[in-house]
């Protein structure tokens, strides 16, 4: 088990130097806060027609359809959708079950939430990087702009591994508190003993376009354990006396394979991209490859 | 089982402590190391599922404490060094020689003698040690290789159960000497041949109880000879060992049987005696034999032409198979004599006796008859039994036998030379049936020849000069050679050339003659053999097929052998056996008895001659304390084995 704090810087040169050729793409129109790339389905200014409306006075003369008027001898007034900006939220598991491995598991996916966040800041989208936590006020910073890197990546750097709140509380939470639509990947291990479809159920209630980022590290897919141990849970401290076994480590893969069956149906049938990640897996693949054939960047 | 006491009580106290330590050991809390784990979450999932099988989990466990319980185990059963008594078998090749003969039927040792020695072979098999061989012969009066030599426990004792008991007596020469040529002449034959496997040096263990002659004439080379004497001491039996019948020469004729008794025992025994004559009890008589002698006993019967007896000895005793005999008495048969003479009034009235008449019916013929085509034809065909040439030779060889007077056979295997002078007669064979009972004293020739006979005559008058009478078989057929006419021609008028004719063996020779070259000594003389001799029916009694008649009521075919005779070789059964034509009347019949003082002695011999040593018996082979704790020792090396094993690939049940 490694040390949440890892020294290693969460995003490398070149990975950001690739990073910044990809942006995210949504699989749904969702409505901005400010002026920005993405198409909106509010009426601004943009060059994309929307629609037409009679004229008022007052309305601005360059916008009249002096074709309709000269058919209908009427003044109509045309529309364009509005350039809006995209929300990208990644909310990470920030309990102690994730400061496990090697990789460490915690550290995995603040680096993945910092090539997602940095994606996103790229195409002036707006990010905002949140943790998993029992409050419901205290949330990360809203970020815009490649100059907030250096600020996002020091926000998730300080994220400790210590806040064992249930996945439903801290979903809960993080929805009291933040308003708005848009991408969110969801980054954590799954992990709660009191489940994680209550968790996945808000999400995707919440009509946005949801990724679930299951990470896990080689010792939880294959442990080498041996003898007579008793488990001690790094949440909540219980203890699970085993005599590790042949069969006893047959069953171990049994239920885990279950257990990742489960999520990826339960995502499935709720319109969750679901990605299992194991931390021996490079960052820059999980981004480049895997979430590019999800859909999640391009 | 016996064991032997290695530790002292305090080091018991302290090994004893081992197993209870481990049995603590594994029942006390285990003390598990504690591993953190981000969530037992799927760690709780697997565990359940293995509390399912709940039994199975105590199982695991148990496993490795019950290995270790049973290594500290063994270890401690191998520390008492368990053994128990067997005999001495320090060598790695044996040679079991069981005797199977009539003695060994006795019934001193239960069930028999015969049993027992098959008892005790099988406990010395089981004793050989891996890689040892042995192997088995049984023997009578014949020695049978019954398994060679093999280090197969299983295929020895299922040829030592199969041995089966006889009735004849005991021979052990061929035995030895088939034992004894085994083990001779190691390195002469190819090291890894199985005949070099069998030629290497043995020990001999006779199991017998020594009723057979002391044999020193065979060599034991690369023996060493044992023997284990089978059978009780202070044995009483007393057996028939001889029995015969005859007709009585004298009038009035009646038939007489006689029979001899002999105690092998240490008591005076008395027995009675019951005389079957053709299954009726013609006769009972009660004797007291004493102990260690014999005594004899005859029974006077009428006269009949043909008899079966049957002597039965009561009471039981440990012997059966001596406790009956057999005799038979057969139709004479009339033989068929041809003399071709020029005249002997001297031979033709010693032909013309009772006695001859009641053999034989002869017929006179003059020289001349040999060209006669018809008397040729007689000759070929076997219509005689006897033709007597006196001073005559015929064309062709009889299909009969012969008796030449100072004449030589038509063959070129005979041949002769005069002998300057009286001949003078030194020797005369008295056993041959021809010359039996002849007294040649005072017997004076005036000329004759020595004979120069073909290989395998027997010579039964010698003179100075060489041979002057002899016999030499013929195909089937027996040519008997007098060196001396008993007359001859001097200027035309017949001479005697001999007095043998005035003297009284002169009529005997003839009787003697007629009897054995006629046929008929088949009738009289071998009417009982001993239980695995054969016996032979003369060619002159019938034409195949003859079938014998066995007195357990099997019927086997008999053929000819090479002389022309009929050989009946399935005697081991002890009784009267029929000799039946082909319509089914009876030819011949013939007994055959035990009749044998050595088989019906007993008493086990304390020790034998058995080549240029005395070997004295043993009841058991030197005992030797035989243990096992080293395959204690190595089941709890396999054992330590498997539980590292179980240990580290955690494998379970």
């Amino acid at each position: 088990m490694s040390s949440a704090s890892s020294d290693a810087p969460l995003l490398s040169p070149q990975l950001l130097s690739r990073l910044e050729r990809l942006e995210l793409v949504s699989r749904k129109v969702f409505r901005g806060r400010l002026k920005g790339e993405r198409r909106s389905r509010r009426k601004g200014q943009s060059v994309e027609f929307a629609d037409f409306r009679n004229y008022v006075p007052g309305d601005d003369l360059r916008f009249l359809d002096w074709n309709l008027y000269a058919r209908l001898d009427k003044l109509f007034l045309k529309l364009f959708l509005e350039e809006e900006d995209l929300h990208f939220w990644a909310l990470v598991d920030v309990s102690q079950s994730m400061d496990f491995g090697t990789p460490n598991k915690l550290h995995y996916a603040k680096q993945l939430a910092a090539a997602l966040g940095f994606i996103a800041l790229v195409r002036a989208d707006r990010v905002q990087i949140e943790a998993l936590s029992s409050s419901r006020h205290a949330s990360g910073p809203v970020l815009r702009g490649r100059r907030s890197l250096g600020r996002m990546c020091d926000y998730l750097a300080s994220l400790p591994a210590k806040d064992n709140v249930p996945l439903a509380e801290g979903v809960r939470n993080f929805r009291l508190r933040s308003s708005g639509k848009g991408i969110l990947v969801l980054l954590t291990d799954l992990l709660d003993k009191s489940g994680y479809e209550t968790a996945l159920s808000m999400l995707a209630a919440e009509r946005m376009d949801v990724y679930v980022i299951h990470i896990l590290s080689p010792e939880e897919l294959e442990p080498n354990l041996a003898g007579d141990l008793v488990l001690v849970d790094a949440e909540d401290g219980q203890n699970a006396e085993i005599t590790v076994s042949s069969p006893l480590l047959k069953r171990y893969q049994r239920a885990l394979h279950a257990f990742l069956d489960g999520a990826r149906g339960f995502c499935a049938r709720r319109g969750i991209v679901y990605l299992s990640a194991n931390t021996a897996i490079p960052v820059e693949d999980i981004v480049t490859r895997y979430l590019r054939r999800r859909g999640l960047v391009r | 089982m016996s064991v032997l006491n290695t530790l002292l009580w305090w080091q018991w106290m302290l090994l004893g402590i081992v197993p209870l330590a481990i049995f603590l050991l594994y029942f006390l809390k285990l003390k598990r190391q504690p591993v953190k784990v981000p969530s037992t979450l799927l760690w709780s999932r697997a565990v359940e599922d293995l509390h399912v099988n709940t039994i199975w989990q105590r199982l695991r466990r148990s496993l490795l404490l019950f290995l270790q319980l049973l290594i500290v185990l063994f270890i401690m059963f191998a520390l008492l060094r368990p053994g128990w008594q067997g005999s001495d078998l320090s060598d790695d090749r044996y040679i079991l020689l069981i005797d199977n003969s009539a003695s060994m039927s006795a019934t001193d040792q239960t069930p028999t003698r015969l049993h027992e020695a098959k008892q005790r072979a099988l406990a010395i098999v089981d004793q050989l040690q891996p890689g040892d061989a042995a192997m088995v012969i049984a023997f009578s009066d014949q020695a049978q290789v019954v398994q060679a030599f093999t280090d197969s426990r299983s295929i020895l004792r299922r040829h030592i159960e199969r041995i089966a008991p006889s009735s004849r007596p005991t021979n052990a020469r061929d035995a030895l000497q088939a034992a004894s040529g085994l083990s001779r002449g190691a390195g002469a034959r190819p090291p890894d041949s199985p005949a070099a496997e069998e030629s290497l040096p043995a020990t001999l263990l006779l199991l017998s109880d020594g009723a057979f002659p002391a044999i020193t004439d065979v060599p034991l080379t690369n023996l060493a000879a044992r023997f284990l004497p089978i059978g009780r001491d202070e044995v009483e039996n007393v057996g028939i060992v001889a029995f015969s019948s005859d007709r009585h020469p004298g009038p009035p004729e009646r038939l007489q049987a006689f029979c001899r008794l002999f105690n092998s025992g240490s008591q005076d025994a008395t027995v009675r005696l019951e005389l079957y004559l053709n299954d009726i009890s013609v006769d009972v008589v009660e004797l007291t034999v004493p102990a260690g002698r014999e005594k004899g006993w005859q029974f006077e019967l009428p006269d009949l032409e043909e008899a079966r007896l049957r002597l039965v000895m009561l009471p039981d005793d440990s012997l059966s198979l001596d406790n009956q005999a057999h005799a038979v008495l057969n139709r004479p048969r009339r033989a068929r004599v041809l003399l071709v003479t020029p005249g002997d009034p001297s031979l033709q009235v010693a032909l013309q006796t009772e006695q001859v008449a009641e053999l034989a019916d002869v017929t006179l013929a003059a020289p001349n008859v040999l060209n006669d085509e018809r008397h040729q034809t007689l000759a070929a065909s076997g219509a005689f039994d006897l033709v007597i040439f006196d001073r005559s030779q015929p064309v062709q060889m009889p299909q009969a036998n012969t008796l030449f007077l100072g004449a030589l056979p038509t063959t070129t295997h005979w041949n002769w030379r005069p002998v300057a002078g009286p001949p003078t007669l030194i020797d005369v064979d008295r056993v041959h049936p021809l010359t039996q009972l002849l007294d040649m004293s005072y017997v004076k020739i005036a000329e004759g020849h020595v004979l120069l006979p073909p290989q395998g005559s027997t010579l039964l008058f010698e003179s100075l000069g060489g041979p002057l009478f002899a016999v030499a078989p013929r195909e089937g057929f027996e040519d008997a050679v007098l060196g001396f006419p008993l007359q001859t021609s001097e200027d035309g008028t017949i001479v005697p050339n001999t007095n043998w004719p005035r003297r009284p063996s002169f009529p005997v020779f003839l009787y003697n003659a007629v009897r054995y070259l006629g046929g008929s000594r088949f009738d009289a003389v071998n009417t009982s053999i001993r239980p695995g001799e054969t016996y032979t029916v003369s060619s002159t009694l019938g034409n195949e097929p003859l079938t014998v008649v066995t007195p357990t009521g099997t019927r086997h075919p008999i053929s000819r052998d090479g002389s022309g005779n009929f050989i009946c070789t399935d005697t081991d059964a002890l009784g009267i056996y029929e000799i039946q034509a082909d319509d089914g009347h009876v030819i011949r019949r013939f007994a055959v008895n035990l009749l044998d003082s050595l088989e019906s002695d007993l008493q086990p011999r304390r020790s034998l001659e058995l080549g240029p040593d005395t070997v004295v018996g043993v009841r058991s082979l030197e005992a030797r304390r035989r243990e096992r704790w080293q395959w204690l020792l190595l089941g709890a090396i396999v054992l330590l084995m498997l539980e590292w094993y179980i240990y580290h690939r955690r494998v379970y049940v």
